[in-house]
């Protein structure tokens, strides 16, 4: 691509950006507090917590307005998901609306689904790139309304699923709501779209998974970087502080550098896939890819940090350590990310130095 | 939030096109060779040229007086990095002239301002010496007044481009038992000046740089900038500049980080293997069809794009980090044909990856390491207090 093009790069927010986001920040820091969150592990979700969300208008928010919905871009949608990650909140917001969104897409939102727009019935989606057919782990399987996932068959059908007893949760990492799903044994199953255009809707919607993802890591890693910064202000070793020891300072001043990349390259990534969406469709995945491996290594540094008080399973940066792990694996190996932007990345440069080389 | 291509008028796109006519024009083959051959990252004749069609100036001087719009200072940058000008002594010359401004009696300005503009004169930065390192206020060159003049003697390395200058923009210690940030006064000193030597160093990148070495140097008081021991007011301005430590305009039109240009390297690395990888071998495969082969180049991709988002002095350092983390992975990626240098016969990426590896290094270290930076971060963004370390060596000898 050409590097040198003259654009615009602007990552400021706007007034009714820092809204947004004062008011989930609000939101959350008011209705999920770290014992809210450890309380709904044995679940995966907090059901209190997710009809509060809803009431705010953080699902309907990411529809269109020719769907019922606000129309909302996918720079506002970062906003939320920095907020969700933040907090650690318990619920499967990430997967309900890029599930919701794609069916929307798929012009398959109808009296079925109803209530998929106002989060009354939740939507969930199998988040894998590399998606084998047959039983997988869904990510919010074991509480949500409707699952969707690709068949994997010829004509690419995208197909909505069912159960009449949802799947049960599986304890996992990432404590989250997460089922061992079989396409075959669900009690519906509803073709909701076939072909090129309806696999190409759904790796949209794996894009947009993996963009919000890498914006909760954000807020997940800034969180628990703050917690380990407070804490070291406030532990003394030979008389100083150790936040003033470099092999302290250091790796915190990287995690702060983590976020502030992270974060603008979550929002670029959205800024694109806004306004140009061909332009820089590997950025998405590079957020995500960036942020998956950084998050587990900010998330376990800010343990270290804590040492002993770190690592006690009631501490804050524990939380934030096994969600910096399982919130991104649920989509399977980051791996398969990276190979997605490589793809996107050599298509390009090759069709543009093609003939040159 | 705005990434948008920017629309030009008529008279920028008219502009646009005499920009990249002009570069074409000046920025030869020649040009580029030589500049490798030297190191020098500069080139006379390119620079007077720049200088007499009126570049220097309008880039230097605020719209207000003069000097390009915000789209047309921000179309000449990126121009001039498609081009490969060489950019190191202009970036000091710039730098230092702004103190000359800010600080010189009005007879200092009128010798050296018009010959900047004009591109005959050029300045560069006499900061480091050879024992301090990063820290710049840790100066052993001594000036001592004599009436009118000040008698300069010690050493400074890295005075890039200091062949090429005809002033160097000199930090010197005038009183050593002050506390350091008092001790300092800054001169702008002729380079033509008796009991200068400067002795040029090669460095793993290719470039050339100098030391300097400082016996005995009379300099006249009119070249002294701004008060005696308050250097360290007259350096920060263009400090902070060379730091990084300045906020984005809000019209996008700028960098968001500073060593923007140095990732360039980087970027250009990353593009061409991408290219490279697709390219298929007499057997028909590709690199890429290796998953370990598209796994690490998209990792490369992730991380460097990650850097290239992050502002203002964790930009910097994110840059220069990334830099060292992932060109040895793109060399990898090519095998052993990355090797092989720019302009050798079958170099895999025309030496573009094994040159921001060699060249890595430098950026983590020009104008701050990037331990100082991380203590800047440490200090001023996360409040971590002052970096702490252990007492002085009591000297013995």
């Amino acid at each position: 691509m050409d590097r040198f093009e003259l654009r615009r790069l602007d990552y400021s927010l706007s007034d009714d950006h820092v809204d947004l986001q004062t008011a989930y920040k609000q939101f959350f820091k008011t209705h999920c507090s770290i014992e809210t969150v450890r309380a709904a592990e044995p679940s995966g979700f907090d059901k209190n917590l997710w009809e509060r969300l809803c009431a705010m208008g953080a699902t309907t928010m990411a529809l269109p307005e020719s769907r019922g919905g606000d129309g909302a871009t996918l720079v506002d949608l970062t906003l939320v998901a920095e907020e969700i990650g933040r907090s650690l909140a318990p619920v499967p917001w990430i997967d309900h609306v890029c599930a919701a969104r794609l069916l929307a897409r798929l012009g398959a939102l109808g009296a079925d689904t109803a209530g998929v727009a106002n989060g009354e019935q939740l939507a969930a989606f199998d988040a894998r790139i590399d998606s084998a057919p047959g039983v997988r782990l869904i990510p919010s399987g074991s509480i949500a309304d409707h699952i969707i996932v690709r068949d994997g068959s010829k004509d690419g059908a995208v197909v909505r699923l069912t159960f009449g007893t949802r799947p049960a949760k599986v304890d996992n990492i990432g404590r989250l709501p997460m089922a061992w799903v079989d396409p075959a044994a669900a009690d519906t199953r509803a073709v909701v779209g076939s072909g090129a255009d309806a696999l190409a809707h759904y790796q949209r919607a794996l894009d947009e998974w993996r963009l919000l993802t890498a914006a909760a890591l954000v807020g997940l890693v800034e969180e628990t970087m703050t917690i380990a910064a407070e804490f070291a202000k406030t532990r003394y070793t030979l008389g100083v502080p150790i936040s003033t020891l470099q092999a302290i300072s250091h790796p915190l001043a990287n995690m702060a550098i983590t976020v502030q990349g992270g974060r603008n390259l979550a929002r670029r990534a959205a800024w694109f896939l806004d306004n140009e969406p061909d332009e820089r469709p590997e950025l998405a995945s590079s957020a995500f890819v960036f942020m998956a491996e950084e998050a587990a290594k900010a998330a376990t540094m800010a343990v270290h940090i804590q040492g002993g008080l770190g690592v006690s399973a009631e501490a804050a940066a524990t939380a934030y350590l096994v969600r910096a792990r399982g919130w991104p694996l649920a989509g399977g190996d980051p791996g398969a990310s990276a190979m997605r932007v490589a793809e996107i990345v050599a298509a390009r440069e090759s069709a543009l130095r093609g003939a040159r080389v | 939030m705005d990434f948008s291509r920017v629309e030009l008028s008529e008279e920028d796109k008219t502009f646009y096109d005499e920009a990249r006519t002009f570069l074409k024009t000046h920025v030869t083959e020649e040009v580029r060779r030589r500049d490798r051959e030297t190191g020098d990252n500069f080139d006379e004749g390119l620079h007077l040229a720049f200088g007499a069609a009126g570049y220097l100036a309008a880039e230097w001087k605020p719209h207000s007086e003069g000097g390009f719009t915000r789209v047309r200072r921000r179309i000449w940058e990126l121009e001039k990095r498609r081009a490969h000008v060489p950019w190191v002594t202009w970036g000091t010359t710039a730098m230092v002239a702004r103190s000359v401004v800010k600080f010189g009696s009005a007879e200092l300005q009128h010798e050296v301002m018009s010959g900047v503009f004009a591109g005959q004169l050029r300045l560069c930065l006499g900061y480091t010496e050879p024992e301090g390192g990063s820290d710049v206020a840790t100066c052993k060159t001594r000036a001592v007044r004599d009436g009118d003049v000040w008698i300069i003697n010690g050493s400074k390395m890295f005075t890039t481009g200091a062949h090429n200058c005809q002033y160097v923009f000199l930090i010197t210690n005038t009183a050593p038992d002050a506390p350091k940030h008092k001790s300092l006064t800054m001169f702008l000193v002729p380079l033509n000046s008796p009991g200068i030597e400067i002795q040029g160093i090669r460095t793993v990148d290719g470039d050339r740089t100098n030391i300097v070495y400082y016996s005995d140097v009379r300099v006249d008081d009119k070249y002294r900038l701004g008060e005696v021991n308050a250097g360290w007011t007259v350096m920060r301005e263009p400090l902070n500049t060379e730091h990084g430590a300045v906020a984005a305009a809000p019209d996008g039109m700028q960098d968001n980080s500073i060593m923007m240009h140095q990732a360039g390297s980087m970027v250009e690395a990353v593009d061409r293997a991408s290219a490279r990888v697709t390219q298929p071998d007499p057997s028909g495969r590709r690199l890429l069809d290796d998953q370990s082969v598209a796994y690490r180049l998209g990792r490369s991709v992730a991380r460097m794009e990650a850097a290239l988002s992050a502002p203002n002095i964790f930009g910097r350092v994110a840059i220069a980090q990334t830099m060292r983390d992932i060109s040895p992975d793109l060399m990898d990626i090519l095998g052993a044909a990355s090797a092989l240098s720019l302009g050798t016969d079958g170099a895999a990426d025309d030496g573009t990856a094994e040159y921001v590896y060699r060249f890595a290094p430098l950026v983590g270290i020009y104008g701050g390491t990037l331990e100082v930076f991380r203590n800047m971060i440490g200090q001023y963004m996360l409040g971590l207090g002052k970096p702490n370390y252990s007492p002085p060596l009591e000297k013995t000898s």
